[in-house]
């Protein structure tokens, strides 16, 4: 039943000083307004003729909107009017376009389209939860409802990464273009790896010509370098307890993924083959990039539903998943917290094992927060605590650096909003002093 | 009938008087326990028993956990209450120390006794002649049950004659004050206790107590009322028994020592006799039940004068004007123990009724109908509430705020210091040119020279005593702050040899992120 229910039998009560009897009245006032919802409840429209469907968009990225479509199917003999609520998790932010209290009309047989924008909070993937349909009959004094019918239509939209350091690209490509020598002159020391012999001509280094070519032409030849390419780059995401830590609005896992995908962009086009392994105490997503031209696609999408797990990091794990893909030497970048406790009983000891086949470098991203408190001028004994607090904490940052230092790891520790950029350009050094 | 549990079993079989309240109370406890035994391994098995699935066995066990030692926690009580209410006497039974019951609550063992110390006994069981036969002579008034005297007739015994001595067991409140006693009830006790006379320490000036030394006496204890100190009352037993020697009036605040089951204890049976021996006579009122009110018209004329009605007009027509069916119900049969004539009157309509006209609570309850319908509505909701895990919303830098306030509640400002200057001089050093670890004489001369004041100064700074006050704390703090900003924005004096390159103060100006912290910038390169 129905407020309006309530409020015929209200309305019937203001009567009552005019009834001879006023008890009779009240009860058959009682049994008039019940036999009436009785009788609406058996010409509401049946929910199970009400089918459900719904299509519209599985990605958006994160601060998008999505509009995903909600059909509703009316198969029985009288017209549905009918509540619908159309139940996302709370971070999908969605937004019908009817308003929640305005009743849908649906003739029988007719198909109503209801739209629902969604303005996903969070990355990851956000779910529909539930569709409740309260079926109204024709006076509006009862409805019907009932939990699972018309069964939810499955949905998940998958809310990607924001990839905000798309902006650092551009010039990120342009300084690879200079080292893979396509803007400037080709020359000895833009590369490592041998290209091709050719005819001297004036102006070329003269260290760089192959004498013993040379001698068995006729002719003066000189060695081409170009910078390598074909080399494997493995990212490595650390998705244990130390990636749940916010910095900033974000969890920590969320800068990782964007220098991550700065990084991507950034070998792909340089022509290297990029991995993606994303573990805590399990494997939780692994992206091997044999299809280059989709393979920024298909790494946003893996890493999309990554979430931080409250474990501690399986190094081990992650060591042997490394060794066992890449067979060939390659550069491994974990993004991890230059934490004392989870890197020195979980990464040092499996690092010798790494650092002997692969090239290792350590990216990981600190509050801003911290050198703040280092860096103002203290204004009251609070701050002077604080100050003491984070320099010790840096100190303990600069021990785990030497250590992973002395395993020939470098580390990229940058603050969060200069991690991806940071990685970046280690990678283009690594790549101009052909250390790959 | 009390509020008590209807006993059970053995208590009203007129058992021997050796098979007692104890045994009897054992079987209780001893009936009571296998039922937890049988409880007990029943859930065990039923938990252990089929092929449940693990979930549902685990909630099962779950709901163990809680339901087990509460259950067997309830049942201990109940055994305990159980066990107690069949041991302790009931007052209001028939039989209870009556001189002719054997039983255990019996009091024919003391009618006996005192019959053998040639004590007249004489047993009443009405109110208004066991009143009158007291008036005869010295004399003694035994009341066992002062609980089931007409409130009306308790007004007379105040007015007994001057050499009666009035014993009254384990009286109520109300008994005390109609019998206007200067005793209120203070404190009562789970069972009787065995106490000396003089157990408060208090020195007992009553004789018969004295004679019997230690006896369970001690149940409800009775103090002196506030308002009326002035009248002298003697204390014994801890309180458990008083007398008011201006009426002569004792009042025992336990039913052990004059029960057939307990005569036999310590000093029971010298102290009751005692009590009651005293004049060579005794009046016992045995009753039965509550007693019925007293009818001032029949009976001779030679009745006391206790009349309890001091209205003017005739007593007669008042008492039928008052209770007309509680009179119908005594003629009927006194011997009722059913309700008093109170609780059979119908109540009258309720006045509020009539002030208002029937529509208004037809109206009423046609609205609170209406309510009902509304809150029906509100209850359903449109769709179930949504579950989401949230992410986590702990600060990265939350360890290190953490730790500040640690540092700062513990005043650890030593530690606090020593950081600050660790850090500083890490800061320092490469900026001096100073080896990593440098005697303190040298870096105050460097410092000193380098961004001004004293050697002293700078040594005081650098190495001095930790800091007492917060105050001193936050002054080294900006101190140093200062020094290494000073340090830094100062030219080096000789740029030329340093090997390092020393950042230029335009350096630091556009990048202070970075400026206090000179990581060592070769550790991006490769080490090898």
């Amino acid at each position: 039943m129905t407020w309006r229910a309530a409020a015929l039998l209200a309305a019937g009560a203001v009567t009552l000083p005019l009834w001879p009897a006023p008890f009779a009245g009240v009860a058959l006032m009682t049994v008039a307004v019940l036999g009436l919802t009785a009788l609406d409840w058996a010409l509401a429209a049946p929910l199970a003729a009400i089918s459900a469907a719904r299509d519209g968009d599985r990605r958006v990225r994160l601060g998008g909107t999505a509009t995903v479509t909600l059909r509703l199917a009316n198969a029985s003999a009288r017209t549905l009017r009918a509540q619908v609520h159309d139940d996302w998790v709370p971070s999908a932010g969605a937004r019908p376009d009817l308003p929640p209290g305005r009743l849908v009309r649906v003739e029988p047989g007719d198909t109503v389209a209801l739209p629902t924008r969604l303005t996903p909070l969070r990355r990851g993937d956000r779910p529909a939860a539930a569709l409740t349909v309260r079926s109204y009959g024709p006076l509006g004094l009862a409805f019907r409802q009932r939990a699972g019918r018309p069964g939810t239509p499955p949905w998940t939209l998958r809310v990607l990464p924001r990839f905000d350091s798309r902006r650092h690209l551009p010039e990120k490509l342009s300084r690879l273009r200079v080292l893979a020598g396509t803007q400037v002159a080709r020359g000895r020391g833009e590369g490592t790896e041998f290209d091709a012999l050719r005819e001297y001509v004036a102006g070329d280094d003269v260290r760089s010509i192959d004498w013993r070519a040379s001698a068995r032409r006729a002719d003066v030849l000189v060695r081409t370098w170009r910078p390598e390419r074909d080399r494997r780059l493995v990212c490595v995401l650390d998705t244990g307890r130390t990636s749940a830590a916010r910095i900033g609005d974000e969890p920590r896992l969320d800068t990782y993924l964007d220098a991550a995908l700065l990084l991507t962009a950034l070998a792909a086009r340089a022509g290297d083959r990029v991995d993606l392994i994303a573990a805590d105490t399990v494997l939780r997503a692994a992206v091997t990039g044999a299809g280059r031209p989709a393979l920024l696609a298909r790494l946003v999408d893996a890493v999309a539903p990554l979430q931080p797990a409250l474990v501690e990091t399986d190094f081990g794990l992650i060591a042997g998943e490394v060794l066992r893909r890449e067979r060939q030497r390659g550069l491994v970048v974990i993004f991890t917290a230059l934490e004392a406790g989870a890197l020195g009983e979980g990464l040092l000891p499996v690092l010798p094992r790494l650092a002997a086949r692969h090239r290792v470098v350590v990216a990981a991203a600190h509050d801003p927060v911290l050198a703040a408190l280092t860096r103002d001028p203290p204004t009251r004994p609070a701050d002077a605590y604080a100050a003491a607090a984070a320099f010790r904490a840096l100190a303990e940052r600069d021990r785990v650096r030497a250590a992973l230092a002395r395993h020939g790891v470098t580390v990229v520790d940058a603050p969060a909003a200069h991690l991806a950029p940071a990685v970046a350009d280690t990678y283009l050094r690594l790549k101009a002093l052909g250390r790959l | 009938m009390t509020a008590d549990p209807p006993r059970p079993g053995p208590a009203p079989a007129p058992a021997p008087a050796a098979a007692t309240a104890g045994p009897a109370s054992a079987t209780a406890t001893a009936g009571s326990t296998p039922t937890a035994a049988t409880t007990g391994p029943t859930p065990t098995a039923a938990s252990g028993g089929p092929g449940a699935p693990g979930r549902a066995n685990r909630r099962r066990r779950r709901w163990h956990r809680l339901a087990v030692p509460l259950g067997l926690a309830a049942l201990l009580i109940t055994a305990t209450l159980v066990a107690h209410a069949v041991d302790q006497p009931d007052p209001t039974e028939p039989g209870f120390l009556s001189p002719v019951a054997t039983d255990a609550d019996g009091g024919s063992r003391l009618a006996a006794d005192l019959r053998a110390r040639g004590v007249a006994v004489r047993r009443e069981t009405d109110t208004a002649r066991a009143l009158l036969a007291t008036s005869g002579g010295a004399a003694t008034l035994f009341v066992p049950a002062p609980g089931l005297l007409h409130p009306e007739t308790v007004g007379a015994l105040r007015d007994l004659p001057g050499r009666t001595r009035l014993v009254l067991v384990d009286p109520p409140r109300r008994v005390l004050e109609g019998a206007d006693l200067p005793l209120v009830p203070a404190g009562r006790r789970w069972a009787a206790r065995a106490v000396g006379p003089d157990a408060d320490g208090r020195p007992c000036p009553l004789p018969e107590a004295a004679r019997a030394g230690v006896a369970a006496v001690e149940r409800q204890r009775y103090a002196v009322a506030p308002d009326r100190s002035t009248g002298r009352v003697e204390r014994c037993y801890a309180g458990g028994l008083a007398r008011v020697p201006q009426t002569e009036t004792v009042v025992v605040g336990a039913s052990d020592p004059f029960r057939n089951d307990r005569i036999d204890e310590r000093g029971n049976r010298e102290l009751a006799a005692g009590l009651l021996g005293r004049t060579g006579q005794v009046v016992w009122l045995d009753l039965d039940g509550p007693a019925p009110p007293p009818r001032p018209g029949d009976g001779s004329s030679d009745e006391p004068a206790w009349s309890p009605h001091p209205e003017p007009g005739d007593g007669d027509a008042a008492g039928d004007g008052r209770s007309g069916d509680a009179g119908a119900g005594d003629s009927a049969g006194s011997g009722s123990r059913g309700g008093t004539g109170r609780a059979d009157r119908p109540s009258p309509p309720n006045p509020l009724w009539a002030a208002f006209p029937a529509w208004f609570w037809a109206l009423l309850a046609q609205l609170t109908l209406a309510a009902l319908l509304l809150a029906l509505w509100r209850a359903r909701r449109l769709g179930p509430p949504v579950a989401e895990p949230l992410p986590v919303v702990v600060r990265s830098a939350e360890t290190v705020l953490g730790r500040a306030r640690l540092y700062q509640r513990a005043r650890a400002r030593g530690p606090a210091a020593g950081t600050l200057r660790a850090a500083a001089l890490t800061r320092l050093l490469p900026r001096l040119h100073l080896p990593a670890d440098p005697p303190p004489t040298t870096v105050a001369a460097a410092v000193a020279a380098r961004a001004g004041g004293t050697t002293a100064q700078a040594h005081t700074l650098l190495y001095g005593d930790a800091p007492a006050t917060d105050r001193e704390l936050l002054d080294l703090a900006r101190a140093l702050d200062r020094l290494t900003r000073t340090v830094a924005a100062t030219p080096d004096p000789r740029p030329a040899d340093a090997g390092p390159p020393a950042p230029a103060p335009a350096d630091t100006g556009p990048a202070p992120a970075v400026a206090p912290r000179p990581r060592p910038a070769p550790s991006k390169e490769d080490p090898r």
